[in-house]
């Protein structure tokens, strides 16, 4: 099976078998996004919660609000279908003591975790799971088509967050 | 716990310690004087050939647009600037000590690298918007700030683990714990060894007092913005280790730099762009 890293800004769509990697994430989030029945599955690492109004994009990948809907679009040019589609997201951290003097502003990864969520929310999709904030960063795995999606840390090791083609096998079984 | 050697002890036994160069060190002093000049700078690079020829191949590189164009070191320190050679010439320099492993800080080949390259970056953006100090001081200060890791990591090597736990059972940050288990930090480290090469003032304190620029006597803006780049740099992953995001960030840095909190995320976007770019150019030319 083919591994394709999703590196800072970047949206990978692909049909059938794939595995993803999200290397390395502190404040940026990982959003994996899975239509089994389609089998055409996406990631994306999302680095700022909006695009600037004054600023041109200079990758789309970037943003969660230029970001997500350009992933999902992608998805059902491919076949899949946003009632079919089951999303995980990992990441979001901040640094581990911030001296909290109302400035949330700077607390990049809090405001990703909300700009994600309000995107996905928007788009009428459910988070099936989801490992954000904390002050630890994540490296995300998400391999299609078992739907495994892993969140490996520094001092947890590897954990499975979720199976994003469990629906499937339990209506299969 | 507590001291178990001096932070002098510590830097004369750690084998390997790489030394600067000495044309590097008078470029770096020479940038920053009043009398710099183009061709005095291009005459202390022609005495190390090896480092004039990767400075060279850096402003020919596609980085800068002029790909080619730039046939000598005098015409280079001229269409770029001395200043803007001067980091160059610490890119190469320092790309090889950046670029090993630290197994004690949990750091792969060119992770280091990545952390400081980025920190020099996101620091020189900081600066630019801030428009309170030069850009290029905090490029260099941002590029070597964690250099006491060089030392420090034989010495942590098996105590890695522990000072993790320590960590996220006491709610300490990195430096505390390393202070806890050695009786100093990377940055007092950092600063002694900067101090040792007679590297720029700005270089010492960034070093010093990166993660905790409040604490020094009288505040020093290439320290806030090398905090700042070294947050970003931290947050967005470049190069994460062991200590990953276990630091503390101090927002009066910001106050100082003159920055509004809103300013962080375009600073972010520039970053990300920037340093991108400059790695896929610079770094098969230094590596
Ligand atoms: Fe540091
Ligand atoms: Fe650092």
């Amino acid at each position: 099976m083919e591994t394709f890293g999703v590196g800072m800004s970047e949206i990978v769509v692909r049909k059938g078998a794939a595995k993803y990697l999200c290397l390395g994430l502190g404040s940026c989030i990982g959003v994996a996004i899975y239509d089994p029945r389609a089998d055409v599955s996406g990631m994306i690492h999302v680095m700022l919660p909006a695009a600037f109004p004054d600023r041109p994009v200079d990758q789309i990948g970037k943003f969660a609000d230029t970001g997500i809907p350009a992933l999902l679009m992608a998805m059902e040019k491919m076949g899949a279908n946003k009632r079919n589609m089951k999303v995980a997201i990992a990441g979001g951290a901040q640094v581990f003591k911030f001296n909290n003097t109302g400035t949330n502003q700077l607390d990049i990864g809090r405001r990703n975790g909300e700009a994600v969520i309000e995107q996905l929310t928007k788009a009428g999709l459910k988070i099936l799971a989801k490992d954000i904030g904390g002050t630890h960063g994540r490296t995300v795995t998400f391999t299609v088509p078992d739907g495994q999606v892993e969140v490996k840390t520094l001092s947890q090791g590897v954990s499975e967050l979720c199976n994003l083609a469990d629906n499937r096998e339990r209506s299969a079984a | 716990m507590g001291v178990i050697i001096t932070i002098d002890e510590m830097i004369d036994r750690t084998a390997d310690l790489p030394v600067i160069p000495a044309v590097a060190l008078r470029i770096m002093h020479e940038a920053d004087s009043n009398t710099a000049s183009a061709s005095q700078i291009a005459m202390l690079l022609a005495r190390d050939p090896a480092l004039a020829s990767r400075v060279l191949r850096l402003a020919n590189s596609a980085y800068y647009g002029l790909s080619g164009q730039v046939f000598g070191l005098k015409e280079a320190v001229v269409v770029l600037g001395l200043r803007c050679v001067k980091n160059l010439a610490l890119v190469a320099v320092s790309y090889p000590w950046l670029s090993k492993p630290l197994h004690g800080y949990g750091l792969d080949p060119k992770d280091l690298w990545m952390h400081s390259h980025g920190t020099a970056v996101a620091a020189m953006l900081a600066a630019q918007r801030s428009g309170r100090l030069r850009d290029d001081e905090a490029f260099t200060a941002g590029l070597l700030h964690d250099i006491g890791k060089l030392a420090m990591n034989v010495w942590l090597e098996r105590k890695t683990e522990a000072l993790i736990q320590l960590s996220s059972l006491n709610g300490w940050s990195f430096v505390e714990c390393e202070r806890t288990v050695l009786g100093y930090d990377h940055g007092q480290v950092g600063g002694r060894i900067a101090e040792r090469w007679n590297l720029p003032l700005s270089v010492i304190d960034s070093a010093r007092y990166h993660h905790e620029p409040d604490a020094r006597p009288d505040p020093s803006l290439v320290v806030d913005a090398v905090h700042l780049g070294d947050y970003l740099a931290s947050a967005l992953g470049f190069g994460m280790g062991a200590d990953g995001l276990q630091y503390a960030l101090q927002p009066n840095t910001l106050v100082r730099l003159g920055l509004h909190p809103q300013d962080i995320d375009r600073i972010a976007d520039d970053l990300e762009r920037e340093r991108r770019l400059q790695a896929e150019s610079f770094e098969e030319i230094v590596a």
